[in-house]
């Protein structure tokens, strides 16, 4: 019986190395393009297509995006910011209503459910909420603009709450409420350090979403200072499209001229390095006995 | 306004919060009407506030006998599109100083970038956000605007708040940018020429002995002889948007289009009035099995409808040999790009006017700039505009930069300094097409190739009979609409030569149209077109 | 009279919960419930001079531009078709894999795989669709070099509307998956160790493990992450669609859904009218499918039930 169970397990990790191998070389492929083509010149790009190695090694396009890093690096720092701000916050307000919408003994917790889910059904669209923000709120320009529309999504709420109602038994909130800890206390001091699995979870996406919006900044910011790294890259993208649609009609030439492939290229690879090291970070909570080890503790 | 919102938010709070939970939850069968008539009163405020207080402002303007009156500072928010020069900062505290001494005013330069511009662009004026000035354009669609009234009527304060700019802008522009009698925009003096031309590799024509691309039969000749001697390279490139860059410009060229009048109808420039169906005739069909022929002999590429470069790329690159049109100005650039990197290349240009005989000159409407409707402070903002048109200092600071850091004059020619992308701020790169003025127009050597085509059309030049006219589509927009999309999916492909039955395509094409509407659609555009004519004064 | 009186005695029972909540709540509020103010915009004709609620109503005349093409049926087929085939597939991929990674023995293998296979998530669709065209270009893409220099004949791949279908499903997987991966690598995570040993003290072996105990534990989070696609049924995927087909007509007839119909149609007109009917048609549609799932699962399992 021991030898049985033994090939099983030797045929499933067999298989298992094959099918992720697979699957991972799947997913490196374009990165190695993007990669190669932002080390090309802009010429063997045109003529010759992507190709896993530079055809011809160029550094045209880092060149044109680090001659004046100011920009680039201002937009770090913004991006940087946003993100930190955005993430913490959004947390720890999530990780809250996870907490109290699976409490059993929250007699509304269905009904506010419910409430947070119905907004990813019905939205005003776009005008209204361009209002919003600009006319009633008030954030046009600022930092705020760039945190408060992705603070929080009803899809990470109620994923939390379910990250939470099972790496935390019922049991032992019950013992908690016995022993005379407050609700809030129990959120704080046991819930948390049980939930950390479904806190990296939900903190990763919440930074991954920071980290690559842009849409706020194109809708809401005025001053270039307070622009997010991302949009760099698709105004970049967009200029050249801008400027491919646009017919010789309107007759428009733009004096800092065309952006390049390359130039596309090497904004992606300067955009997305840096948070691609962050889910390695994040990797390490999900440790499985993490959460058993931790009632213990 | 604030108070209320914050009262608002006070309320939301406390109580409404509570209440709202059980009107989402108990009425879930039309949330949707609940949410949206639970308190009406809020969004209507402000937008009602801000159009009354704009009245009230240009009614007071007109009531003041005194000019303008300076006495309030004000602060003006100047938006145009495009992105912004890195030294914009250094450039507009140096407005700041003058236009504060000057007017008792300063303005923030705001840039949309070309990210979802047209988005943004309609969000500002539909949204009452704070805009002072704002470009306009044929291109964003000013004539749709004005005619809707996102825009200020200009005539009354024009000769209060902006007396010179009134004397400086010629009165037939004055009068050719008018929707419905009155002035919306600012129009620019510079004549520029925005019309198409052939464009082609001369160094490759010269070594084959091919013909000069003047005329179609030419082009066609040309091409043939690309692909024979070079197969490698693609003989014409067009891009994704073959509808802009092949079939209208065919029509432009091969059948004198008076415009780009739109859904499927054609006039010609000499007979205007004669406006009839491009789309089912048997011109069309003839056109189409014309460039379906293109297709079959290789001259354009099969998946031209998904190309992502863009033709001046590919052009410059050596893997397409010809476009069959872009402007003068663009021409210059590509050639010029070119040589940097191929410098026994060459590009060779025939403007369309040598075959259809006459060119039209940019209408007024063209380049602008417009105050919202939702303005608080129109009067002020003519007088800025004003001044960066008409005073030198204003003009050429947000058209070149600084003198001495961004570019120096060299024997009356304009020289950047460093290249387009050290330099802070290269040439008009505040995207200041708009408050060009020929006086103090700046060009580089470069130019002077541009010039001398400017010359030579100036000679054949005619009016632009088709811009002045704005279009109202609010009765058929359904139509249009569904008919976008019709188009896009039966017309594109027939075009880019990928229906192997033409004839059948264009009936499959024209049924589906018709089905979307498209003979309402044509019939009400004939007659708005035909009002247009004889409004004008244009036979 | 009762009920409110529930609801005041809960109020003060459960005061910290709420305070707790409050925040949540407020934001939905503001940020959410607000806006659905602009619904409206749906049911009359815009004016830039006149507030919302002076404007003309015009019934349900906003929403004429959606069938008028006569394609309304043809997209919101299309559009439930590729979401069902993204729900089901990306799920039973992201499972599979997902625990596939977690059984993997090799720490610094599982380590550098997750990571990887993540990756594609960080490539936007408009970069992946100018990859895609170099190498599917009829004339010079790297398919048909290969293909040619093998002496075969080269394939116009963007003019074959059927082949799309699998490309769109391909390359929306390639992309998304590694997403939902995580999701549920977290939800293994939290599975205590003990249920494995108890089931290889019974004798189970990897795969029966893998079937008996983690996928029932998936359970739940699964259900939410189907409840969540299927409210967004009608809408959704924009930039992979509209990316990667551009203005290839051809190509319209299976890879054309609202989200890019609506995009095309009302480029040229600038009327939020009509965008906002549209939007209503796809909200009212996920919003039905939802009701009528949601009611399922609660019979099935009240405790997977959203709400």
């Amino acid at each position: 019986m021991r030898i049985k169970e033994d090939r099983t397990s030797v045929w499933f990790q067999i298989l298992a190395h094959v099918i992720v191998i697979a699957g991972c070389i799947l997913c490196i492929l374009p990165f190695v393009l993007i990669l190669s083509a932002s080390f090309s010149s802009n010429a063997s790009i045109i003529q010759g297509g992507y190709s896993l190695w530079p055809k011809d090694f160029s550094l045209e396009g880092y060149k044109v995006i680090f001659q004046v890093p100011d920009e680039v690096l201002r937009a770090y720092g913004v991006t940087t910011l946003v993100t930190v701000v955005g993430t913490t916050l959004g947390l720890l307000l999530m990780t809250m209503a996870g907490y109290v919408l699976q409490r059993k003994d929250f007699k509304y917790r269905n009904v506010f459910s419910f409430f947070i889910y119905f907004t990813t059904l019905f939205g005003g669209g776009l005008v209204p909420y361009y209002m919003l923000i600009n006319n009633y709120l008030k954030f046009t320009d600022s930092y705020y603009a760039l945190i408060w529309p992705s603070l929080m999504t009803p899809f990470l709420i109620i994923l939390m709450r379910s990250f939470i109602s099972s790496a935390v038994p019922d049991e032992v909130i019950e013992s908690s409420k016995i022993d005379g800890a407050g609700d809030f206390l129990i959120y704080w001091r046991i819930v948390m350090p049980l939930a950390i699995p479904g806190l990296a979870t939900i903190g990763l996406f919440l930074a991954l979403h920071y980290w690559n919006d842009w849409f706020s900044s194109a809708l809401f910011i005025n001053s270039t200072a307070k622009y997010q790294l991302q949009f760099y890259l698709y105004n970049i993208i967009n200029t050249s499209s801008f400027l491919s649609s646009i017919g010789a009609g309107a007759g428009i030439i733009l004096s800092d001229g065309v952006p390049t492939e390359t130039m596309k290229m090497s904004m992606a690879v300067v955009v997305t390095g840096p948070i691609l090291f962050l889910y390695p970070f994040v990797q390490r909570y999900f440790v499985k006995g993490l959460t058993i080890g931790a009632v213990k503790g | 306004m604030v108070s209320r919102v914050k009262k608002t938010a006070g309320v939301a709070l406390s109580l409404a919060l509570t209440a709202s939970v059980f009107t989402a939850c108990s009425s879930n069968n039309n949330g949707n009407n609940a949410g949206a008539s639970s308190e009406p009163a809020k969004s209507s405020a402000p937008a009602s506030s801000s159009a009354s207080s704009s009245a009230s402002a240009s009614a007071s303007a007109s009531a003041s006998p005194a000019g303008l009156d300076t006495s309030k500072k004000v602060h003006l928010q100047f938006y145009m599109l495009g992105n912004a020069p890195k030294d914009l900062p250094k450039v507009e505290a140096e407005i700041n100083k003058m236009a504060e001494a000057d007017l008792n005013a300063t303005v923030t330069f705001n840039f949309t970038t070309w990210t979802d511009w047209d988005q943004k662009y309609k969000l500002l004026l539909s949204t009452g956000q704070d805009v002072d000035l704002i470009f306009t354009a044929d291109w964003t669609q000013y004539q749709q605007y004005a005619k809707k009234g996102a825009f200020l009527p200009l005539d009354d304060l024009l000769p209060k708040a902006a007396p010179k700019l009134n004397e400086f802008v010629p009165k037939d522009m004055w009068d050719a940018v008018k929707i419905n009698g009155k002035i919306y925009t600012m129009p620019a003096t510079y004549q520029e020429y925005v019309t198409n031309g052939f464009v082609w590799r001369e160094d490759l024509r010269k070594k084959y002995d091919l013909p000069t691309p003047v005329d179609i039969p030419t082009f066609e000749a040309y091409m043939e002889g690309i692909k024979k001697n070079e197969p490698s390279i693609q003989p014409v490139a067009f891009g994704s948007d073959v509808k802009g860059s092949l079939n209208d410009t065919f029509l432009d060229v091969y059948r004198k289009k008076v415009g780009a009048l739109a859904y499927g109808m054609f006039a010609s420039y000499d007979k205007p009035a004669e406006i009839t169906s491009y789309w089912g005739s048997p011109e069309q069909l003839e056109d189409l099995k014309r460039f379906k022929s293109w297709q079959d002999k290789g001259y354009f590429s099969k998946n031209e409808l998904n190309e992502k470069t863009t033709n001046q790329d590919k052009l410059v690159n050596g893997t397409a040999a010809a476009m069959m049109g872009d402007n003068p100005t663009r021409y210059n650039q590509t050639n010029s790009n070119m040589k940097t990197l191929h410098p026994d290349w060459e590009l060779g240009y025939t403007p369309f006017a040598v075959t259809t005989g006459y060119a039209t000159p940019v209408h007024p409407i063209h380049n602008g700039f417009a105050i919202p409707a939702s303005s608080k402070n129109a009067e002020r903002a003519l007088a800025f505009y004003e001044k960066m048109v008409t005073d030198k200092r204003y003009n050429q600071l947000t058209e070149y930069g600084f003198e001495g850091v961004n570019y120096t004059v060299d024997n009356g020619y304009y020289k950047m300094l460093g290249d387009a992308n050290t330099n802070g701020f290269p040439r008009e790169a505040m995207q200041g097409w708009a408050w060009r003025n020929p006086e103090f127009m700046l060009f580089e050597p470069s130019y002077d190739g541009v010039k001398k085509i400017f010359d030579e059309l100036d000679k054949v030049q005619k009016p632009d009979i088709y811009t002045g006219f704005a279009e109202d589509y609010t009765e058929y927009q359904a139509e249009r609409s569904a008919l976008e999309q019709v188009e896009k999916q039966y017309l594109y492909p027939l075009l880019a030569g990928q229906v192997k039955d033409v004839d059948a395509g264009v009936k499959t094409f024209m049924d589906k149209a018709k089905k979307a509407g498209l003979d309402k659609i044509q019939e009400a555009y004939k007659k708005q077109w035909l009002a247009y004519l004889s409004e004008a004064g244009i036979q | 009279m009762s009920r409110k009186n529930g609801f005041i005695q809960e109020l003060v029972k459960n005061r910290i919960l709420f305070l707790m909540l409050l925040p949540v709540l407020v934001y939905f509020f503001i940020n959410n419930y607000l806006p659905m103010i602009g619904i409206y915009y749906a049911f009359v004709r815009f004016d830039f001079n006149t507030s919302l609620f002076k404007l003309d109503f015009v019934g349900l005349q906003n929403f004429d531009f959606l069938w008028k093409s006569g394609k309304l049926l043809e997209l919101t087929y299309n559009t439930i078709g590729y979401n069902a085939i993204f729900i089901i597939l990306g799920n039973v991929l992201s499972i599979t894999v997902a625990i596939l990674v977690s059984e993997v023995k090799s720490k610094w293998f599982k380590k550098i795989t997750q990571s990887v296979l993540f990756l594609p998530y960080f490539v936007s669709f408009v970069i992946l669709s100018v990859i895609v065209f170099n190498i599917f270009n009829y004339e010079h893409g790297v398919l048909n070099t290969v293909l040619k220099s093998l002496g075969a004949d080269p394939v116009d791949v963007y003019s074959k509307p059927k082949l799309w279908i699998l490309l769109i499903v391909v390359f929306y997987l390639w992309k998304s998956f590694g997403y939902s991966m995580v999701i549920y690598l977290a939800s293994i995570t939290g599975i205590g160790e003990d249920y494995y040993e108890a089931a290889k003290i019974d004798g189970a072996n990897t795969f029966q493990r893998a079937w008996h105990i983690t996928l029932p534990m998936l359970k739940n989070t699964f259900v939410i992450l189907l409840l969540f696609s299927l409210g967004s049924i009608m809408k959704g995927q924009f930039d992979l669609f509209y990316q990667m087909v551009g203005n290839n007509g051809l190509l319209y007839s299976t890879t054309d859904i609202l989200d890019t119909y609506v995009y095309r149609s009302l480029k040229v007109t600038f009327d939020m009218g009509m965008a906002t009917a549209a939007g209503v048609y796809q909200s009212l549609f996920g919003f039905t499918l939802i009701i009528v799932v949601n009611g399922i699962i609660r019979k099935i399992n009240k405790e997977y039930a959203l709400f």
